[in-house]
Formats: C-alpha cells, sequence, structure tokens
C-alpha cells in the first residue's frame, strides 16, 4: 500500500517536473532577445560564425523543439554539455554539489538542534524576558535580508577584526586557494554563511516549536500525564515534545530543496562554490543546459522533499495511514 | 466512627483573570471515607473539578489560597513538588472527563496504561506491560493483549475511558477520582462505565469521589453527596435523605427541574430562573438568593454556614436552618 502511494506520489510528480523545466525554458527564451551564449566571449566573432553558434546550440529553432530534444536527452540520461564551457552539465553538478549540501547541511542542522531547545524555553517561560528577547531576535531573523546580514558580518568578522591584527575569518570561498582545503580550513570557510543561512531556520523553527508545544502543553493528555505523578521533565519532553515536533517535520521537509537551491542568496554573497551561485551565474549566460539541469535536480528535490516529510509524518503520527 | 481517608479542610482556590479574582473553590470541607462511592455533583463551574484538581495540585494556573487536604497524615497542599509526584497516580489517580483528548494520541495504549507502575515501582517494561494487559481485560477489553498495541484512536470512546480506568488502577491507589468520567459517552455506554467503577470500588476497595451534574448517577452510584454552587458546598448528607428531603433550596429546585417520566408530557418543564452568579462578582449574602425562591431579607445580607440540619444532613441556608420546611411549586 505504501510502495502505490509512493509510486502514485512519483507519477504525479513527473507533470510537475515537465511543468517547471517548461517554465524555466521559456523564461529564459523570451528574454535572451538576440543574444547567443558565449559571443561576447569573443570580440572577433563574425556575423556568419554567430550564426553558426547559434544553429549549433539549436537556438535557431523555435523553443519547444529545443525543450523536445533536451528532454529526449535527459530520458536518456545525457544532460548536455554547457552553453559556456562546453563541459558536461553533469560534472558542474557533480562539482559543485557537495559544497552546497555541505553548507546548507551544516545550516539545517544547526538550525534543528538550536530550534527545538529555545522554542520549548519560550513556551514554558511565555512572557518572561528570555521569551521576549526571542522573539525580537526571531523577527529580526525573518525580517533582515540575508545578503545585508552576510555583508555585515563580512565587515565585522572579516575586515574589521583584520584590521585591528585579531584573528578573522574568511569572507569568500569554501576553501583557501593557496595551503588549503583541510578539515579546519574549511570549518573557517563555513562559519560566515553557515550562521547567515541557519540563523533563518532558527528564528522560524523555534517560533513554530514554541507555537506547537504551548497548543501540545495546553492538552487534556499532558494533564493526564501530570496525574499520573511524572516529572515535569517526563511530560514536557517525552509526552510534550513527541506531539510538538510532528508539525516541525513538514517545515523542515519543506527545507530539503534547500539543500540545493535555498543558500542561493547567501551562495553569492559569500562566493560559495556550490549549485545556487552557478544556477545564478549561468542563468545570466543564458546557458541554458546548466540551468535546465540544475532547475531539474532542483524540482525532483523538492518533491522528494515533501514526499520524505509526508513519509515522517506516518512514521511520526500513528494516526496518519496512506491509501 | 471510621477514620476519614482524606480529609478536605477549608480549601480555597482561586484563579487571576483579567476581569479579578475568580474564587473558583471557596471555603470547602469533606472527608472521604475508605470504600466509600462520594459524589459530588452541581452546575458548569461551580467548581467541582478545580476542588478535585486542587486536592492533586493539578488546579495550575489556579492557586490554593489556604486550607488543607489531609492524606495519610500528611497535607498534601505543603509536600514538596516531589513527595506530590509519590501520591499522584499511585495512592491517588484521576480519570478524566473526555477520554478522546485524555490519552496521548501518539503512544500506544497498552504502554500509557503501563506507565504509572514503570515511573512508581521502577518495573522494566515487560513487567508493566505485562500487567498493564491483565489490567486492561479486567476492566473488559476484549483481547487485550493485541488491542494493548492500538493507538488510543483505534479505540472506541467507552474502551478509552476503560483504558483510563485501567491506568488509574494498575497502581491500585486509595482513591479514585472520577471528574466526569461518562459525560462524553452515549447512555448505553455510560451505564457500562458506571458498571464497571462499581465493580471497582467493591473489588479493589478504592474510595471514589464521582464528579459529575448528572442526579441519576448520584443516585445509583454514591452512599454520600456533596453539592456545591459558586464555590462552596451548599448541603452534605447521606444520598438517599438529600434526594427524599433537601434541606437547601438549591438542591431542591434541581430535583425539581429533573422531568418526570410519570408526568403528564404536555406539563412544563421546571428550570431553575436566573443564570448561575458569576464567579468574579458574587452576590451578597448567599450566592443562590437571587434564585431563590425562599429568600428571607436576611440571605442577601449574610453567608450562611454550613451547619447540620436534620438529623443526617448538612445545608448551608438561613431558612433551613431557621427549621423552615421546603415546599410548593
Amino acid at each position: 500500500m505504501l510502495a502505490k502511494y509512493v509510486a502514485r506520489r512519483f507519477l504525479a510528480s513527473l507533470v510537475v517536473v515537465l511543468g517547471v523545466t517548461l517554465i524555466t525554458l521559456v523564461l529564459m527564451d523570451r528574454t535572451r532577445g538576440t543574444y547567443v551564449p558565449g559571443i561576447d566571449l569573443n570580440p572577433a566573432l563574425r556575423p556568419e560564425d554567430i550564426a553558426r553558434l547559434r544553429a549549433d546550440l539549436g537556438l535557431d529553432r523555435p523553443f519547444y523543439i529545443w525543450y523536445i530534444t533536451w528532454i529526449w536527452g535527459v530520458v536518456h540520461g545525457d544532460f548536455g554539455r554547457s552553453m559556456i564551457d562546453g563541459s558536461t552539465v553533469m560534472s558542474h553538478i557533480l562539482d559543485r554539489l557537495p559544497n552546497t549540501l555541505e553548507l546548507t547541511g551544516t545550516a539545517i542542522l544547526i538550525g534543528v538542534l538550536l530550534a527545538i531547545p529555545l522554542g520549548i524555553v519560550g513556551a514554558l517561560r511565555r512572557g518572561s524576558k528570555a521569551d521576549h528577547t526571542m522573539t525580537v531576535v526571531s523577527v529580526a531573523g525573518f525580517a533582515v535580508p540575508q545578503f545585508w546580514m552576510g555583508l555585515i558580518l563580512i565587515l565585522i568578522f572579516s575586515v574589521t577584526l583584520e584590521q585591528h591584527g585579531l584573528p578573522w575569518l574568511p569572507s569568500s570561498g569554501a576553501f583557501s586557494a593557496v595551503n588549503g582545503g583541510d578539515i579546519i580550513d574549511r570549518i573557517e570557510h563555513l562559519v560566515l554563511p553557515a550562521t547567515v543561512l541557519s540563523f533563518f531556520y532558527i528564528s522560524t523553527w523555534s517560533r513554530f516549536i514554541r507555537s506547537s508545544m504551548l497548543e501540545v502543553l495546553s492538552q487534556d493528555y499532558i494533564r493526564t500525564a501530570r496525574a499520573k505523578g511524572m516529572s515535569d521533565r517526563r511530560v514536557v519532553y517525552l509526552h510534550g515534545l513527541r506531539n510538538a515536533l510532528i508539525p516541525l517535520i513538514t517545515l523542515v521537509g519543506l527545507e530539503l530543496p534547500g539543500l540545493v537551491s535555498g543558500g542561493l542568496v547567501v551562495e553569492v554573497v559569500f562566493g560559495w562554490p556550490g549549485i545556487g551561485k552557478l544556477a545564478f551565474e549561468r542563468a545570466l549566460q543564458y546557458d541554458y543546459t546548466t540551468v535546465m539541469g540544475v532547475t531539474f535536480f532542483a524540482t525532483l528535490l523538492v518533491i522528494a522533499g515533501n514526499l520524505i516529510a509526508d513519509l515522517l509524518y506516518g512514521v511520526f503520527d500513528p494516526r496518519i495511514r496512506y491509501a | 466512627m471510621t477514620q476519614p481517608l482524606l480529609e478536605v479542610q477549608d480549601l480555597r482556590t482561586v484563579f487571576t483573570t483579567k476581569d479579578g479574582i475568580v474564587k473558583a473553590v471557596d471555603g470547602v470541607s469533606f472527608e472521604l471515607l475508605p470504600g466509600e462511592t462520594l459524589g459530588i455533583v452541581g452546575e458548569s463551574g461551580c467548581g467541582k473539578s478545580v476542588t478535585a484538581l486542587s486536592i492533586m495540585r493539578l488546579q495550575r494556573p489556579g492557586k490554593i489560597l489556604g486550607g488543607k487536604v489531609m492524606f495519610k497524615g500528611q497535607d498534601l497542599t505543603r509536600v514538596s513538588e516531589y513527595e506530590m509526584r509519590e501520591v499522584r497516580g499511585k495512592e491517588i489517580a484521576m480519570i478524566f472527563q473526555d477520554p478522546m483528548t485524555s490519552l496521548n494520541p501518539v503512544f500506544r495504549v497498552g504502554w500509557q496504561v503501563a506507565e504509572p507502575n514503570r515511573i512508581h515501582q521502577g518495573w522494566d517494561a515487560k513487567k508493566a506491560m505485562t500487567s498493564a494487559v491483565s489490567m486492561l481485560q479486567r476492566v473488559g477489553i476484549p483481547s487485550a493483549a493485541s488491542r494493548a498495541r492500538d493507538y488510543p484512536h483505534q479505540f472506541s470512546g467507552g474502551m478509552r475511558q476503560r483504558a483510563m480506568i485501567a491506568m488509574g488502577l494498575t497502581t491500585t491507589p486509595q482513591v479514585l477520582i472520577a471528574d466526569e468520567p461518562t459525560t462524553a459517552l452515549d447512555v448505553t455506554i455510560q451505564a457500562q462505565i458506571l458498571d464497571l467503577l462499581r465493580t471497582v470500588n467493591k473489588d479493589f476497595g478504592t474510595a471514589t469521589i464521582l464528579i459529575t451534574h448528572n442526579l441519576g448517577v448520584v443516585a445509583g452510584m454514591c452512599e454520600r453527596v456533596i453539592v456545591m454552587y459558586a464555590g462552596k458546598i451548599v448541603e452534605a448528607g447521606p444520598t438517599k435523605d438529600v434526594f427524599a428531603n433537601p434541606k437547601h433550596p438549591y438542591t431542591w429546585s434541581l430535583l425539581k427541574s429533573i422531568p418526570r417520566l410519570d408526568e403528564d408530557r404536555h406539563e412544563p418543564l421546571k428550570p431553575i430562573e436566573g443564570l448561575p452568579p458569576s464567579l468574579v462578582d458574587l452576590p451578597s449574602g448567599c450566592a443562590f438568593h437571587p434564585r431563590c425562591s425562599f429568600k428571607v431579607e436576611r440571605c442577601s445580607r449574610d453567608v450562611p454556614a454550613l451547619l447540620r440540619v436534620g438529623e443526617t444532613q448538612l445545608a448551608a441556608c438561613w431558612v433551613t436552618q431557621a427549621g423552615t420546611e421546603l415546599k410548593g411549586a
């Protein structure tokens, strides 16, 4: 029954993948004008060279023909080559994906690990100074743009600290180009972007846990648990938290695609060589194949994230059955 | 005379609201004898549930302002939170009105029934589960061993209340407080649950406090009854005496308001006129006087104390304390 459910969800998601990739292509195609990817790399190109290039890339034909050709390739496992540098799209994605997973995985992990205890404290001490402080900080967390916060952190922890001769943190990249790449070096590079990204997650999720916990703690079964004579800790962390965490699954599940794309702004600000930055740069250059490849994988991840969240729901909430 | 098991003396519990201080329990005193079933009746908001929760010290966000709850030589309003936990669920168990929402939806029923023994006796999961299954069987859950692995949503309302009762009884407590245990159930199931409570009372010798607004339930279950109005006890005594010959106009009106099957169908219902008072702003004197058809001038001035009226009953009423009989339409 479960296998059938998963299969049906995957079939339905095919339509989503087709729709998203098609819209992405139409948007690029309608805004490209007469630009041909790569022409600005070589100023000596003559008009007939440009025409040949356009024909080689398949841009002289209507977009739907291009799309069908692309889909045909994808079905056969071929995502094509980048229109800019000629290397395969797959090699680009595989090259960048580990960096993105490193950044967003860390941010989500820190987010969950900090949001849960902060949310519980907020619920248990509702109206206290700690709770009010967290409310203010959280609102800042949703409201402050990530690029701005990133720049401020760079200004403080990279620029100012270095100017005063203090230990400072690198502001760009995933590792040092010279003598870098060991674990300490990578962690140093990870600190600032992961802080910006996880700050947002902590803000959102801790508020969510707080309200979810408040609701659960007012339920009758919590009173029953207290009447059974258990400690407050057991009441809150076993009987309460087990129920309060169920809705968080959806939120975190919806962030799973963020593993690929969610850090786009942060990746750009911190020059982090990840998938989001790749898609951003290549979209500006109308590198159809690369953008389409990244879009395809990001869409699959959104779908998988939703599906995983739904399946986890069934694990954590015995009332849910799949049909 | 037998030594009371539980003695509540002048208990006062208040809630602070933005409209003012609500005196939910205002000087309530009673005792519970070993093995008896004591009924507490009254309409919604009269303080009967808060009285029960205060005994367990689960009245939050309310505050116990004064009084004593004497149990086994100690005052439960004063013992430490840790000692109180040793009483809850072990010496005094409580079951609640709505079995739909009173069981935790994410844990298996058997696990929840086994939990009190794991907490209080330190039993391992297996031993506690074995005893939980046999307890589920005793309260009438068919094929208890397999049903114990079900989640609450797989149980019917009546079965959940049976499971709640089993959960209360696994530690063989001396007192069981049942707060409206049948209110959320349909009538045939109500009868089954009341039967079960009666059996439990007989077989385990558990003294029971039965809180209800249903006078029929009290008549069938309780040796003694307490009638509460606006946070105070207005009448107390043996059930049959209170029902046959009420000594407080509130009890009298309550009994009058029950429609009778042997009456003419066209006879209009006889409700108690007026509304229950706001607990923030109680009437002066006797809280019932604005609705009382027997009131005298003194009733709006002085608060009557709960005193002996007649052979066996206590009543807080100036009229009956002066020797007047309650009669008329």
